[in-house]
């Protein structure tokens, strides 16, 4: 006990009295969630809307990847993505290997299945009846899908939550791909993994704690974004009243 | 009237299957159309079709104005009565200053405007089809189609939506077609009933001359001739209210089943060549008993196709 005692209280005074290294560390692990996240979203918020909104023999097909990749395991995502990194390999040119871009780029495959996973189940749990409606009203194929987007946002703001917290927590591919370069490539995660193996339990402890305080802060926050009402209105007018049909032909003929 | 909706030839199979068999139809400004039938008859698919929802897969649908269609689901979206509308609205393309204005208004004329701030997921069953109806009514469509607009709800709300909303449903400008499953609901909107069996269209016209002098035999059958009597090459075909418990009758038969119902006792009588339906004054005969009756209107169709024989008796 007064060994874990001790460690809480270096971690308490790291805390009080950041290192420079330290806020290097936050500062990665923050930009490495969130740009991923964002990429992530930007990519995968509409392919899981267009999945949700279809029902072609394509589309299941790239859902069900989508759900196979949540079970993606980041060590190996972080091999192929290491091994196609390498100088000489086909992405050898773009100099990603042991970079923050690299890690960034390993995180987004690691969050792309979960947000269009998440999204496409969203969308998939409005009302079709809705969607039809919107349809018999006029609505276009952007209006029904901006609309859907808005009817699913708390799937999609799971989906946000589930991808910055992949992004501040992971640690296999991260270390694969970036190296764990101190100062360059080190996140919260893989850093407390080698405090640990150095047996430097302090501020293991203080990583870790630094690190559960971030993925409560940016949850907070998401979820009361995902949880407020909508303001009044979203949908923009993009057409005009509905006339889809060919103009009425002359009585009697075809 | 001018013709604003013409469907000519309109054919739907699904899975192999002939939904919509060469269906020709037209709806014409200011007049109130209603379309029945049996469920499976072919009523939604057609309207989602005049809709534009669903492609034939043959024939041709020609429109001289803008459509609307409210669906069979009152689907609200997760917000306020009165955002729903404005919703509808956006969909439509009608600007943003002027939604606000025209969805009050618009559920004021279907008797919701008191529910214009209730979030919809609060609303009962006959709200949420005032407000579903108050969307189809505040775009103003040239062609307004209404998908069973008082499906789901009970008796007494499903009279009082009736008989509170027929003026806001009916307007000179418009087309309007109403699918509808009751006859007394066709009864109180058309200006013409369509009648729908097997997804052709099987008689149109007022409602007075399809409910009481059918086209068929199976039309009558639909409208309420639940009774047929042969006779020699015709069918007399009668509804309850044709039939008459009568000692004296030509007619002879036995009781099957017997039915308290709010008007009496409904008796389903067996005769050697038809069986009839009457409903007699309590506590009326048993099961099983021997009845003579006479029938005193019916219409009469020839056997061999079902379509009229000539003068009823």
């Amino acid at each position: 006990m007064g060994f874990l005692w001790e460690g809480f209280k270096q971690a308490i005074h790291l805390l009080l009295h950041p290192t420079p290294e330290l806020l290097n560390l936050i500062r990665v692990t923050l930009e490495v969630a969130l740009v991923s996240a964002a990429i992530a979203l930007v990519i995968g918020v509409p392919l899981g809307l267009w999945l949700g909104l279809g029902r072609s023999r394509g589309r299941q097909v790239l859902l069900g990847l989508a759900n196979a990749g949540l079970g993606l395991p980041p060590v190996v995502v972080g091999l192929v993505l290491a091994l196609l990194m390498f100088r000489g390999s086909p992405l050898g040119s773009f100099h990603l290997i042991y970079t923050l871009k690299g890690v960034i780029l390993a995180q987004i495959i690691l969050a792309l299945p979960l947000v269009v996973a998440i999204t496409t189940a969203s969308v998939q749990a409005i009302d079709p009846g809705l969607l039809r409606q919107a349809q018999a009203f006029g609505a276009s194929r952007r209006m029904v899908g901006r609309f859907a987007l808005r009817e699913a946002r708390v799937g999609v703001f799971t989906a946000a939550i589930a991808a910055v917290g992949a992004g501040l927590s992971e640690v296999g591919a991260v270390v694969i791909v970036g190296g764990n370069v101190q100062g360059q490539t080190a996140t919260l995660a893989t850093s407390l993994l080698t405090s640990v193996s150095a047996g430097a339990y302090a501020e293991a402890i203080a990583v870790g704690l630094i690190l559960l305080g971030l993925i409560l802060i940016l949850g907070a926050g998401l979820t009361f974004a995902q949880q407020r009402e909508p303001r009044s209105r979203s949908v923009r007018v993009v057409t005009g009243g509905r006339h889809p049909f060919e103009p009425l032909q002359p009585v009697g003929r075809r | 009237m001018t013709t604003l909706l013409r469907a000519e030839g309109v054919e739907v199979e699904f899975g192999g299957r002939s939904i919509l068999k060469a269906v020709d139809l037209e709806l014409r400004r200011g007049e109130v159309t209603t379309l029945i039938g049996p469920n499976g008859a072919g009523k939604t698919t057609l309207l989602e079709v005049l809709a534009g929802l669903d492609r034939p897969a043959r024939g041709t649908v020609g429109s001289d104005g803008t459509i609307a269609a409210a669906l069979q689901g009152a689907a609200l979206a997760r917000r306020t009565v009165l955002q729903n509308v404005e919703l509808a609205l956006a969909w439509w393309g009608i600007p943003r200053a002027a939604r606000t204005h025209r969805a009050r208004a618009a559920l004021e004329r279907v008797g919701a405007g008191h529910l214009a701030d209730q979030p919809a997921r609060t609303l009962s069953g006959g709200e949420a089809r005032r407000v579903h109806l108050a969307r189809a009514l505040a775009v103003e469509p040239d062609v307004l189609l209404l998908d069973e607009p008082f499906a789901g709800l009970d008796l007494a709300t499903r009279a009082d939506l009736l008989y509170t909303t027929q003026d806001a449903i009916r307007d000179d400008r418009r087309a309007t077609l109403v699918v509808v499953h009751d006859r007394a609901e066709a009864w109180a909107l058309a200006d013409r009933v369509i009648v729908m069996l097997g997804g052709s269209i099987a008689a149109q016209g007022a409602p007075i001359d399809v409910f009481l002098h059918p086209p068929s035999l199976d039309v009558a059958r639909f409208v309420g001739f639940v009774g047929t009597i042969t006779d020699g090459d015709d069918v007399l075909a009668l509804r309850p209210s044709d039939v008459r418990i009568d000692p004296g009758g030509p007619h002879l038969g036995h009781i099957r089943t017997r039915i308290p119902i709010e008007d009496g006792i409904r008796l389903h009588v067996e005769l050697d060549h038809g069986d009839v339906v009457v409903v007699a004054d309590p506590p009326g005969p048993t099961v099983g008993e021997t009845v003579r009756f006479s029938t005193i209107g019916g219409e009469r169709f020839r056997r061999a196709d079902g379509y009229p024989a000539g003068e009823a008796e």
